[in-house]
């Protein structure tokens, strides 16, 4: 068994060196890397100064104010001036000598951080302590996300495509078919291929978090890291082998995939890095993958057995249903 | 060694394939299956190397029943060579076999150079991609995959499609070889020249049914009308008789001045399959 595994290993990495797979994998690596670093963190640089902070104070009460206040004189001008604030101002209302902030841009649940900076400024004295929500600078919290959103890209889009260019070859050049008449295990010639695409996301997960959270950082992040890569990676890897057994040609599978990754990535993003709520999203298998590698990045892992329970079961589920798909083409015609 | 009793298969509800299919093929015999497209032949040859599941009957090989047999130890056994030349395109020939002989146990493997060389694959080729071959060589590369775990029973699929007649000789030679090592040789063909300078028996299929079965000799002697055509010039006019063979015995019986040629009106398996099957090959 072990000497036909690594026949088809070695086979499966011929297949995707042919086919320049590793080539556009390590060409990601440096784009994604680049952008980190000269692009996205730059561009977060400009977002990330101080926060416009304006405060409308009817009776005049507040004392010690920080200067770095906008003071509005009515309702409608703490208005107006919040509604043409694009860096994402704070406004503050006093009622009954209690403030109440008004966050135009960005759910309250989501913006703990600048609702608690505005609230320090009224207390300039420095009686006030911020509450710390994360050890993590602005910079390092930009840098865990963008890494870990960029990673999910990649494993969903990359290397689902990734496996199914390499099967769709060898279903063209009718190789499959040589397989169900050789004294093989045929669970092997699937294993092989999602073990050989585990492997590259654990490398491409690995070198991602080294590259651009820093080796620093990285090492007490990078096991649960890797888990979750691994989670998402064999379900990808599956998902695109059934596909390709199951459609035609790599134009319907690009249309299936459109839809797929729509499916996937959208209600996800949306969910997790915006104020947009969606009632569903508890039920989207992909929106706990996604929060579980993000939750890997900060540092909090996934302790819940249920999820890593419904994780073992949907691949064991997605093998089956792969096998049963594979064990088909060999027998359709030539 | 491969043994077919009352063989049924349906693709569907309403779609059989195979209806009630018998015969038997001994061991170190070269047995012919010919047929049109959409008869039944490549349905009874997926059943036969067990890729396909679900057949109603019995199938016996090495004289076992092929649903209990075990899967490992009878494709080692065998060996099957597809109607097209199924190779991996960016590796080259030798690759190809070695990736494709590894699944085998190394005793019962023969040399993939030495097997190319037999096949007459041009050595500087060895080494390129099997994307720059032509489908001859790429044809003789199937062909040493098929034979390189040295099998017992050999399925060919249209053996001699894309060669060229050197070539087509050449594979016909080969398989000459294999059997009188004692290989049994399964051949599905159109190709009716094939079947019969090569076949011991051929069976003829049409829509899933056996029509006949017999070595060719027979199948064209029974269909055969027994009549011989005679050309020759009698007082400078060119003529031409047809008369029973067995009034050969005695001589021509007419006058001629010179005999020009004398043709044997015997049927050819193309024939012969067209007047059982009600229709040709193609």
């Amino acid at each position: 068994m072990w000497k036909s595994l690594f026949s088809l290993f070695i086979k499966d990495c011929r297949m995707m060196a042919s086919g320049k797979f590793f080539f556009v994998a390590l060409g990601s690596l440096l784009l994604y890397t680049l952008f980190i670093h000269f692009g996205y963190l730059k561009l977060m640089e400009g977002s990330a100064s101080i926060y416009n902070v304006y405060l409308y104070d009817p009776a005049g009460s507040l004392d010690g104010v920080s200067p770095l206040v906008r003071l509005a004189a009515s309702q409608e001008e703490l208005d107006e001036a919040l509604a043409g604030d694009t860096s994402g101002g704070v406004g503050i209302r006093i009622i009954d000598g209690r403030p109440e902030v008004i966050l135009y841009r960005g759910a309250e649940k989501a913006d703990r951080h600048r609702a608690d900076y505005a609230l320090s400024l009224l207390h300039f004295s420095g009686e006030y302590t911020p509450e710390a929500v994360g050890g993590n600078t602005p910079e390092m919290k930009q840098r865990r996300e963008i890494t870990c959103e960029l990673l999910f890209i990649e494993i969903v889009a990359v290397g689902f495509l990734g496996i199914a260019s390499v099967l769709f070859k060898e279903k063209q050049m009718g190789v499959i078919r040589v397989h169900a008449i050789v004294p093989l295990e045929k669970d092997l010639f699937i294993f092989s291929k999602v073990f050989l695409f585990l492997l590259t996301d654990l490398a491409f997960a690995a070198l991602m978090t080294l590259f651009n959270v820093g080796p620093a950082e990285a090492g007490s992040i990078l096991p649960a890291i890797l888990v979750q890569t691994a989670i998402l990676s064999l379900i990808m890897a599956l998902t695109g082998f059934g596909c390709t057994m199951l459609l035609k040609d790599f134009r319907q599978f690009s249309l299936a995939y459109l839809v797929i990754a729509l499916f996937v990535a959208t209600p996800v993003f949306l969910s997790a890095n915006t104020s947009i709520k969606m009632a569903w999203i508890d039920w989207h298998p992909f929106y706990h993958v996604y929060m579980g590698l993000k939750n890997a990045f900060f540092g909090m892992p996934v302790t819940n057995p249920v999820y890593y329970i419904c994780a073992v079961c949907a691949i064991i589920l997605l093998f089956g249903i792969v096998g049963s798909a594979f064990r088909k083409e060999m027998g359709r015609e030539g | 060694m491969i043994e077919v009793k009352d063989l049924t298969f349906s693709y569907g509800k309403d779609k059989e394939a195979l209806h009630s299919l018998n015969f038997t093929v001994e061991d170190g015999e070269i047995f012919g299956f010919l047929g049109p497209n959409g008869s039944g032949k490549s349905t009874t040859q997926k059943i036969l190397t067990g890729i396909l599941k679900g057949h109603g009957g019995m199938v016996s090989l090495f004289g076992e029943d092929i649903n209990g047999i075990h899967k490992q130890d009878f494709f080692r056994r065998i060996g099957v060579l597809f109607e097209f030349p199924y190779l991996y395109a960016n590796l080259s020939a030798l690759d190809n076999l070695h990736y494709f002989a590894s699944f085998y146990p190394k005793e019962q493997l023969r040399d993939a150079e030495e097997l190319l060389e037999q096949l007459e694959f041009k050595r500087d080729f060895l080494r390129k991609p099997v994307s720059s071959y032509s489908k001859g060589m790429r044809q003789r590369v199937s062909m040493a995959r098929a034979l390189i775990s040295s099998p017992k029973l050999l399925f060919l699929d249209e053996p001699t499609s894309g060669l060229d007649p050197a070539g087509a000789v050449l594979f016909r030679r080969i398989i000459e070889n294999e059997r009188q090592k004692g290989t049994t040789v399964f051949v599905t063909t159109h190709n009716m020249f094939d079947a019969d300078l090569l076949c011991d028996r051929v069976a003829f299929i049409s829509n899933g049914n056996i029509v006949a079965l017999d070595t060719p000799g027979n199948l064209k002697e029974q269909n055969s009308s027994h009549s011989i055509v005679v050309d020759y010039l009698y007082q400078g006019r060119r003529e031409e008789r047809t008369i029973e063979a067995p009034k050969l015995k005695e001589g021509i019986p007419f006058v001629y001045d010179e005999l020009i040629s004398v043709h044997s009106q015997e049927p050819t398996l193309e024939d012969v399959f067209i007047r059982y099957a009600g229709r040709g090959l193609s």
